[in-house]
């Protein structure tokens, strides 16, 4: 009864939230260039990207159009955005214009001395992905010694105590085995936070069906979460991705929602203003150098913001639609005809 | 009124976390304090700017040096005091100057300083 009572009122608040849509959360694709190849990439990002990086004021020009912003906290992503040479400048003019920052990385460039400068510009809030043990991560990652990078930036970010820092892992099936011990190696180095995914089967992984969990292992991963969530040693949970039908609340903080176009937008490296970087680009809805950012934030977003075209495929009759929306906006790719991941579908056949 | 509703829908259905979220690939939200130092360092006896001045602080590794425009600019975490330090860093490249200190307390979350170096 309860339950019910609160999912009722959790689909008014999704409502509300989705006609209000603050911004609160922009992805900011600083750079294409990575110094990983990692073998699950969503942006297929390389050394060798032709894709020249953003200059700064262009991204400034286009933030500045928004008004109201001292609750958003800008993420840059890439590629890897150590790789930018501007990286401090780049977070102190966007700490001046009253917004906060932080930035996804791969760890491997993370050291002290970039620790420091990257703390010493504003810099906020920090997330390192560790996919596996050492051998396990450098294989994902397709670089041998990353693991041991990517522990070192994990000590180093966890001793900061102005960080909001967390630990990302794709989980899949040649990790799948190791989680228990990734958990202690996270609790030794003192983490705080520690996120798990899965690998949507798009980008790199699209071609790579090994690194996608099955109905069985995808259990094995929830009851894992859920598991160490009542142990409150660390914040672990399930990322927002994916609905998870009877472990929802139970592997993250609230019920799903897949906020893309209602609270998170982003600004990608051709100029390109969608949501989440790893999102279909035909879900594009303008771009900066034609168009006026928050103009666009604030008109546009139609399929972001009505999710009903996505009944259809295997969630056309789905009863749990309501709950749903159709998943993680970023499942939907190419023709759309069908959401590509449905974990509750998973659940439910085992 | 919206903004009100949600606030309390958000309240009675679930948790704060309806408003903290994180995106699926992104960071955490920052909602830290912090506090920030900037300000622009010169020549006692020129009033010219001076660039390449390192300014030290009471946080291990935390520095910058002014730029072409004698500017420098910090974020520092929350403190009961902090001491700034302004050392000439590049030897005689930009003019040599004495090192100076500065103790700043109750920093209100942003501190201007306009620093004068004395020449050698």
């Amino acid at each position: 009864m309860t339950r019910s009572i609160a999912r009722f009122l959790f689909r008014r608040f999704r409502k509300l939230e989705t006609d209000v849509h603050p911004l609160n959360y922009l992805f900011w694709e600083c750079t294409t260039c990575c110094n990983l190849s990692c073998l699950h990439c969503g942006s297929d990002c390389s050394m060798n990207s032709q894709m020249p990086d953003m200059p700064l004021p262009d991204f400034l020009g286009a933030i500045d159009t928004i008004k109201s912003k001292s609750l958003i906290t800008v993420v840059l992503t890439g590629g890897e955005p150590l790789l930018r040479r501007d990286l401090e400048e780049c977070g102190r003019q966007i700490r001046k214009r009253g917004m906060r920052w932080g930035m996804v990385s791969n760890g491997y460039l993370y050291n002290e001395e970039r620790h420091n400068a990257l703390l010493g510009a504003g810099m906020g809030a920090l997330t390192i992905s560790l996919d596996g043990l050492e051998v396990s991560h450098n294989w994902l990652r397709n670089t041998a010694g990353s693991f041991d990078r990517a522990v070192q930036a994990i000590t180093l970010a966890a001793s900061s105590s102005r960080l909001n820092f967390d630990v990302v892992t794709c989980v899949n099936p040649r990790n799948i085995g190791e989680l228990d011990e990734i958990y202690d190696l996270l609790l030794s180095r003192r983490v705080k936070a520690w996120r798990l995914f899965t690998i949507a089967p798009i980008g790199r992984a699209e071609s790579n069906r090994e690194l996608l969990l099955t109905g069985d292992s995808f259990r094995q991963l929830m009851e894992f979460i859920a598991e160490k969530r009542t142990l409150k040693q660390m914040d672990v949970k399930f990322s927002c991705e994916s609905y998870t039908g009877p472990y929802e609340t139970r592997v993250c903080d609230g019920y799903f929602f897949c906020r893309a176009g209602i609270n998170i937008g982003s600004i990608l490296a051709d100029g390109s203003i969608s949501a989440c970087p790893n999102i279909d680009h035909s879900f594009v809805q303008g771009n900066i150098y034609r168009d006026n950012f928050f103009d666009v934030w604030q008109h546009r977003y139609g399929d972001f913001r009505n999710r009903q075209w996505a009944r259809r495929g295997k969630c056309a009759d789905c009863k749990e639609f309501k709950d749903c929306l159709g998943n993680g906006l970023h499942l939907w790719h190419g023709d759309k005809e069908n959401v590509l991941v449905c974990y509750n579908d998973y659940l439910q056949k085992n | 009124m919206k903004n009100l509703i949600l606030k309390i829908l958000g309240g009675i259905s679930l948790t704060s976390v309806l408003f903290v979220f994180q995106a699926c690939y992104g960071t955490p939200q920052d909602m830290e304090q912090d506090n920030q130092f900037e300000g622009v360092v010169k020549s006692k006896a020129s009033g010219n700017v001076i660039k390449g001045i390192k300014v030290k602080t009471n946080f291990e590794g935390r520095q910058v040096y002014t730029n072409e425009s004698g500017e420098f600019n910090i974020f520092l975490p929350l403190a009961d005091q902090y001491k700034l330090t302004f050392e000439d860093a590049d030897s005689t490249l930009n003019g040599s100057f004495a090192s100076y200190d500065t103790v700043i307390t109750d920093v209100p979350g942003y501190v201007r300083l306009d620093i004068l170096l004395q020449p050698k």
